[in-house]
């Protein structure tokens, strides 16, 4: 270890590369893993003054996999409650139903649309989360409510599922949410989803005591359990956040192998006689296998030095900008989290040791003779692996390519990039070939000039350097093109798509609310359908769907055919339906069509009585529109590119986010290789120098080779990317059943290369500037 | 481990060939020669005579395609990799040329470095000893880059005698020096083979280099063509020499 430590601190400069490396996937890594970790589920803050919390039994599960239970029926809840509150220990037993409420301003609704659906609370559920009045009294007639930041006696406008609303305020609280009177909140809630207990007892004794009384009818919660309970809008949030988070620690965790691994075997081709030396004086192969992970070791625990404490710092500057993105939920803190920033750096070893694996036995099979042996020949370039690898690879792409419009369509994207991936990798590992045809075409014209003639000759007799610089580029302007361009098309083909599968020119959407009330629905001419989820039981088990509810669809249920399938009923069979409201009923399938509007469709009658709180997604209006509050009337075509966009944020958001940290990491793969491609060539520039070239005109002979190298790299890359992009715009087409434009991002390719040109260019000048 | 039997190193009838085809080079053709416990041989002949490829092949650096050699009484031939490394760090001693130090090391550190690799700790004044005995005592924290060419090539000896080697060999230990260093490198040598029994065998061009081994065998095209024991003086080597090359011009 010590002789690693002297190497390292030796030749410090060509482990740069592998340092920088290091610190910047550790930074991410420490950085992402504390945004990670730190957003954990988490209770609502209304439920902090009951430890213990209790959910209806499950009664089965979604698509998702997802606990469906459905809540307990208002005079079921309140009966628990009551039993509840007799045992000892526990000071209250609550029932907590919840609606939907946003306060209007002007016109407008406030707040978070999503947040608003669980606003609405009854009187009584105040105290589970510690809230008391400060003024005024507790709700009790029909329209009174208790909120916070507003006078008793004041009148406030609202909107609910029903409609727009005035309630008076009897009571200024501590806490957020709306409080209505127990029995009204009752009546607007669809049932009972957590009934919340304080207690004055030993908690775990009362947790038993609970659990025994409710049997299997209910879940008890208590402790770290309680965060289950965390509202699902919130979860979805932290889900996609978390989408991001992964990406980005799985990108730098490879890109760190990569660019350690490429590194590694720069330096070890370089040290090639010192290696030899070694081996010489009575180092094993396997000691100088272990001397260079020793080395790697050291280089790489500095780097986590270095980058861990980095990245810890900077999560929390990021907690800011992701609620602003929605990538996490509103009050988003990061704490400090030990386990990510130690074990990023751990990781960093480990990827690190990944990276000089294959270097090291390489290096270890370098004989003794070595040592003596003056000359520095480029070794073969391409390799039998290399061959076989980069040919495997260019037919498995082009095959995938090739087979993608006869694969199912949800396979077909992911196809589509592992073509492209392969291609990439292929156009890599057989780069070393395509780099003398290459160079020849590009350099013909200057081939007379001096600097023409160096830079040509250089190139080819250095063909390793060059694809050492050149593969990096490659796969970051091939992974750019690529991805921006797939993204380009499938949205230019998506918004054909959308627009085509609305009928009518007009819709009536929400407008800063999560849906449309009852009564903007009413005043509008045309066809809605109202939202809500059933259970419903089946062969195999309970299941949850997203079903709707249509006005004037006749008696009975609609089952798309799918559906029918699933719960192995047909037209004529009983369904046995549990809503919203706890309840259960036995409804008639009265007929099975495969172009029905959900996947279960009942008359709207039907669903607003087992559902008060369903809401409406959007009107297809067929006359003139009625101004409603929360509501608003536009185009079917603006109303399509306005979703999209909404969505393309999100994705552009993610693709700026990952191409960012590609080019980050090919900056200093390029830069890394270049700078010690150079200095170790510094005799042959010495060379040059004294057969008559000035410092300018050396600096133009290495200009020019980096920017040769990056050229090739950008063409191959762009190459590739191009292909794959016809083979996504061929699956696309045949699915959409015509022709879409091919969108190629000239921009995003050619803003990455630039800054892969100025990379290199600096890094190949520096060595030759600072030692004249 | 060492009796009057045993040979430091021997030959039998090792053959060398590079390339393949018409373009085979026969390197070294039969070669059989012996180096005894405490001798010291220079190894003389024009360029290509396969000299270095007779020092590379006793020293087990490079493997014979025929015959045999054998180095403290161990065959080499059907040595693994690891073990025949083993046995280099063990009886096995190298100067070159180029001296070869590892320029991330200090001296010390570089004469420490084949002990080291035995995973052996050196001794207290092990290593200060044996560059106290080359002259370079207090010069224990420099590195090579803050050694002059001599002195360098002097704690490259210090290196190779630390495990106390069955043989030495060197290449052209004085080749990249000054007379004056050269000199001293050789004097060098000279003591360790008259104070500790250290055998040891030099290739080199050099007849006044040669002077100073009590025997010198003349390769020529990769074959022992003349060998001079006894006390040998420059005058005798160069003499011999050029009848050598003489005779290999006529021949061709």
């Amino acid at each position: 270890m010590s002789a690693a430590w002297a190497m390292v601190r030796h030749r410090f400069a060509s482990f740069a590369g592998t340092f920088v490396a290091v610190v910047l996937g550790v930074a991410v890594l420490a950085g992402s893993a504390s945004l990670y970790l730190s957003s954990q589920p988490q209770a609502p803050a209304r439920y902090d003054a009951a430890p213990i919390l209790i959910q209806p039994a499950m009664a089965g599960t979604n698509d998702y996999g997802e606990e469906e239970r459905p809540a307990w029926p208002a005079s079921e809840a309140t009966g628990l409650a009551n039993r509840l509150a007799t045992l000892p220990g526990v000071a209250a037993a609550v029932p907590d139903p919840v609606f939907y409420v946003q306060r209007l301003s002007g016109g407008k609704a406030t707040g978070d649309p999503e947040a608003a659906r669980a606003d609405g609370h009854a009187w009584s559920s105040a105290r589970l989360g510690g809230y008391r009045l400060t003024a005024g009294r507790a709700p009790e007639s029909r329209d009174e409510v208790a909120l916070s930041g507003a006078d008793p006696g004041t009148r406030i406008e609202v909107l609910t599922a029903s409609g727009p609303e005035t309630w008076t305020v009897s009571g200024t609280v501590d806490g957020p949410g709306f409080y209505l009177a127990d029995s009204e909140a009752l009546r607007r809630a669809p049932g009972v989803p957590v009934i919340g207990l304080t207690v004055s007892g030993d908690e775990a004794r009362v947790a038993d005591a609970a659990r025994a009384l409710i049997g299997p009818a209910g879940t008890v919660r208590t402790g770290a359990e309680r965060d289950l309970l965390e509202a699902n809008h919130v979860t979805r949030i932290r889900w996609i956040g978390a989408q991001l988070l992964i990406a980005l620690v799985t990108l730098s965790a490879f890109a760190t192998v990569f660019v350690v691994s490429s590194t590694c075997a720069l330096s070890a081709a370089q040290r090639r006689r010192e290696l030899g030396l070694l081996r010489a004086v009575g180092a094993t192969p396997g000691q100088v296998r272990r001397q260079m992970y020793a080395e790697t070791t050291l280089i790489a625990l500095l780097g986590g030095l270095v980058g861990a404490p980095l990245g810890a710092a900077a999560a929390p500057l990021l907690a800011g900008p992701m609620v602003d993105t929605g990538l996490e939920p509103a009050g988003f803190t990061v704490t400090w989290q030990p386990a990510a920033v130690f074990g990023a750096a751990l990781l960093g070893v480990l990827v690190a040791l990944c990276g000089v694996a294959v270097a090291a036995r390489r290096a270890s099979r370098v004989p003794p003779l070595d040592a003596l042996r003056e000359a520095a020949v480029d070794p073969r370039a391409m390799t039998r692996s290399r061959w076989v690898l980069g040919v495997l690879g260019a037919v498995a792409g082009a095959g995938l390519l090739a087979a993608m419009p006869s694969l199912p369509v949800s396979a077909q994207s992911s196809a589509g990039l592992g073509a492209a991936m392969l291609l990439i990798t292929a156009a890599t590992l057989l780069s070393p070939v395509l780099i003398v045809p290459l160079v020849r075409v590009v350099a013909w014209p200057v081939r007379h000039t001096a600097t023409g003639q160096l830079v040509r000759e250089g190139t080819l007799t250095g063909v390793r350097r060059v694809a050492a610089t050149a593969a990096p580029v490659l796969a970051t302007v091939g992974i750019t093109v690529l991805l921006t361009g797939t993204i380009a098309t499938i949205e230019e083909a998506a918004g054909i798509d959308a627009a085509a599968e609305f009928s009518t020119g007009s819709l009536l959407v929400p407008d800063g609310t999560p849906g449309l009330s009852a009564a903007a629905v009413a005043a509008q001419p045309g066809e809605s359908r109202l939202e809500t989820r059933v259970l419903i039981t089946h062969q195999d088990g309970i299941t949850g769907f997203e079903a709707a509810g249509v006005a004037g669809s006749g008696s009975g249920a609609v089952l798309r055919d799918d559906t029918a399938t699933e719960l192995g009923a047909r037209a004529g069979s009983t369904l046995t339906v549990r809503w919203a409201d706890g309840t259960t009923s036995e409804t008639r399938v009265r007929a099975v069509d495969p172009d029905a509007q959900a996947t279960v469709v009942f008359p709207a009658e039907l669903v607003r009585a087992h559902d008060p709180q369903a809401l409406t997604a959007m009107v297809l209006l067929d006359g003139e529109p009625t101004a409603a509050p929360g509501a608003r009337a536009m185009p079917v075509g603006d109303f399509v590119r306005e979703e999209i966009g909404e969505e393309g944020q999100l994705v552009d958001l993610f693709l700026w986010a990952l191409i960012g940290l590609t080019a980050g990491y090919t900056g200093i793969a390029v830069g890394n290789t270049l700078l010690m491609a150079t200095a170790a060539r510094r005799s042959e520039f010495r060379a040059l120098r004294l057969a008559g070239a000035g410092t300018g005109q050396v600096l133009r002979v290495v200009s020019a080779e980096s920017l040769l190298a990056v050229a090739v790299g950008a063409v191959l890359g762009g190459t590739v990317a191009g292909i794959s992009l016809l083979g996504v715009r061929a699956s696309v087409e045949s699915e959409l059943d015509h022709s879409i434009a091919l969108v190629i991002p000239w921009g995003a390719g050619l803003a990455v290369t630039a800054g892969c040109v100025a990379v290199a260019v600096v890094a190949a000048a520096v060595p030759v500037l600072r030692r004249r | 481990m060492t009796n009057r039997a045993t040979a430091a190193v021997e030959l039998q009838a090792v053959t060398r060939r590079y390339g393949t085809g018409e373009s085979a080079v026969t390197a070294l053709d039969r070669v059989d020669a012996r180096f005894e416990p405490g001798s010291f041989t220079a190894v003389m002949g024009p360029s290509g005579s396969g000299k270095s490829t007779l020092l590379h092949c006793a020293a087990g650096l490079d493997r014979a395609d025929a015959g045999r050699v054998v180095i403290d009484g161990v065959p080499l031939d059907g040595l693994s990799e690891r073990n025949l490394t083993r046995l280099r760090r063990t009886r096995v001693g190298f100067v070159f040329q180029s001296f070869n130090l590892i320029p991330a090391l200090t001296a010390a550190q570089n004469v420490a470095l084949p002990l080291r690799l035995a995973g052996r700790r050196p001794a207290a004044g092990e290593v200060s000893s044996v560059l106290a005995e080359v002259g370079l005592g207090d010069r224990a924290g420099h590195r090579p880059s803050e050694l002059s060419g001599g002195q360098q090539q002097r704690v490259a000896i210090a290196r190779a005698l630390v495990t106390r080697p069955a043989v030495l060999f060197a290449d052209e230990p004085t080749g990249a020096l000054d007379a004056t260093s050269g000199k001293e490198v050789l004097r060098l040598l000279r003591t360790a083979v008259d104070r500790h029994g250290q055998t040891i065998v030099m290739v080199t061009h050099d007849p006044l280099a040669a002077a100073h081994a009590d025997r010198v065998l003349f390769l020529a095209d990769g074959r022992v063509v003349d060998e001079l024991t006894g006390p040998v003086d420059a005058e005798l080597v160069a003499v011999h020499t050029a009848r050598l090359e003489a005779a290999r011009t006529v021949g061709a």
